[in-house]
């Protein structure tokens, strides 16, 4: 005979396994500080390339006086401001996305949790019946 | 009243039992709609923008890929666009569209559909709708969603009223056409109001509707509609922005209706049975508010045989 208080548990962990646990098993799935750890590199190269493409835009839209003013200019102070700036830029962003993502683990971790419960309880049905059989 | 519920629950039960076509249906009209008024605005491309096959083949596409996908080849339908006016403008907007990309949708792929969506809403005049269901239905960092849509859609509006002017430039004034159009972005004082405006309505939606109040959804959009319109109208009269006020009025007048009736299918609750539990555990003591949904029970058709 059909449980059917076990029939709807196992409904809503498949319903979540297939949408929301996939992704929080993918992130579970790595240690906090590896899952960091890569999310922030990937956030590094993320800003690296916004910055690149700022920075091309910026030059684009003054390279007239840019190329006048290349010869006069002080090449080692124009390095270290746009180095400066980088740094900044990135480093704003790596936090963000630190914020974010430590959230996004934290969350995953919860939602896991209550899972891992759903599937005690499960084995714990399945014990009471072949008991009971 | 229970009427409409009964209507509600019918949606629902058509929308469940036929998802597996719907959906698609959906992203395939939906991708249509955005692609077509591109090229409706910016068609300036013949390739894709001179006949309808190709947006249909690529709305054909976006029905089984995930919803980002639309916004990825409108992305695209705008860029090519913009490079058949000049390749500056096509450069701008590529540059625009990937910042969104890397920086933000990267970590929050979920409301990307805003930045198709926002456009198209003001094209239909009523803009207003998107940051009053965003502050009901996501959280506040969506507001940088609205923020791409926005910026989105004037750089469409841009392109579409300075295409001959751009195109006239000499082709040797390269610099001179980026200048143009970086210049007409980031100088558009209309684009900066907007932008304070929906972020205003965004937040005080979001905030007003996790109070704990009696018809916190509604005063919410409400008071995030006003104040909206506020912030536009002295922007207006501060920067001579050309907003018109009418257009404006009923805009967020029809922003309003839409957003009760879209509260009618996400918030539905009967304030008048609210219960005030009061109870304690070990650990705390817990004074709860607990509002019921108003819902309608289904109607139960038995089938009688009689041989």
């Amino acid at each position: 005979m059909i449980n059917q208080e076990r029939l709807r548990l196992m409904t809503k962990m498949a319903a979540y396994e297939a949408d929301e646990g996939k992704k929080n098993m993918a992130i579970a799935s790595y240690f906090r500080s590896d899952y960091m750890g890569l999310q922030i590199i990937k956030s590094i190269i993320c800003a690296t390339i916004a910055y690149l493409i700022i920075f091309g835009l910026f030059i684009y839209y003054d390279f007239e006086t840019f190329m006048q003013d290349i010869y006069k200019m002080d090449l080692m102070a124009f390095g270290k401001n746009v180095l400066l700036y980088y740094v900044i830029f990135v480093v704003a962003y790596s936090l963000i996305c630190y914020i974010v993502y430590s959230i996004r683990y934290y969350k995953a971790k919860k939602s896991l949790k209550k899972y891992y419960n759903r599937l005690k309880q499960l084995s714990a049905m399945y014990d009471l019946e072949k008991r009971k059989s | 009243m229970s009427a409409l519920l009964e209507m509600r629950e019918k949606l629902r039960d058509i929308y469940s039992k036929g998802e597996v076509y719907l959906t698609p249906l959906f992203k395939f009209l939906l991708a249509l709609v955005v692609l077509l008024s591109i090229n409706a605005n910016i068609g300036y491309m013949d390739r894709i923008a001179g006949n309808i096959i190709i947006p249909l083949i690529v709305a054909l596409m976006c029905s089984f890929l995930p919803m980002n996908f639309i916004v990825l080849f409108g992305a695209l339908f705008v860029c090519l666009n913009s490079y058949a006016v000049s390749l500056e403008c096509g450069i701008v907007a590529l540059a625009a569209f990937v910042l969104m990309f890397i920086l933000y949708f990267r970590f929050s792929s979920k409301d990307t559909i805003v930045v198709a969506l926002l456009p198209l809403m003001f094209m239909l005049k009523i803009p207003y709708i998107i940051p009053i269901a965003v502050g009901l239905l996501c959280t506040p960092l969506s507001v940088v969603s609205v923020a791409c849509g926005t910026v989105a859609y004037y750089l469409v509006l841009f392109i579409k009223e300075n295409a001959q002017t751009i195109s006239d430039l000499e082709t040797e004034e390269a610099i001179g056409k980026f200048r143009f159009v970086i210049d007409g972005l980031l100088g558009n004082q209309e684009i900066i109001i907007v932008l304070i405006a929906f972020s205003v309505i965004v937040i005080t939606v979001y905030v007003i509707r996790m109070l704990s109040i009696d018809h916190s959804w509604t005063i919410g959009m409400c008071v995030g509609g006003v104040l909206g319109a506020t912030i536009l109208l002295i922007g207006d009269l501060s920067f001579d922005t050309h907003i018109s006020l009418l257009s404006l009025i009923l805009g967020m007048i029809a922003s309003l209706l839409l957003a009760v009736g879209l509260q009618f299918f996400v918030f539905n609750v009967d304030y008048s049975r609210t219960e005030y539990v009061q109870f304690e555990d070990d650990e705390y003591y817990y004074y709860v508010k607990a509002v019921p949904k108003n819902s309608v029970p289904q109607t139960k058709v038995k089938v009688k045989k009689i041989h």
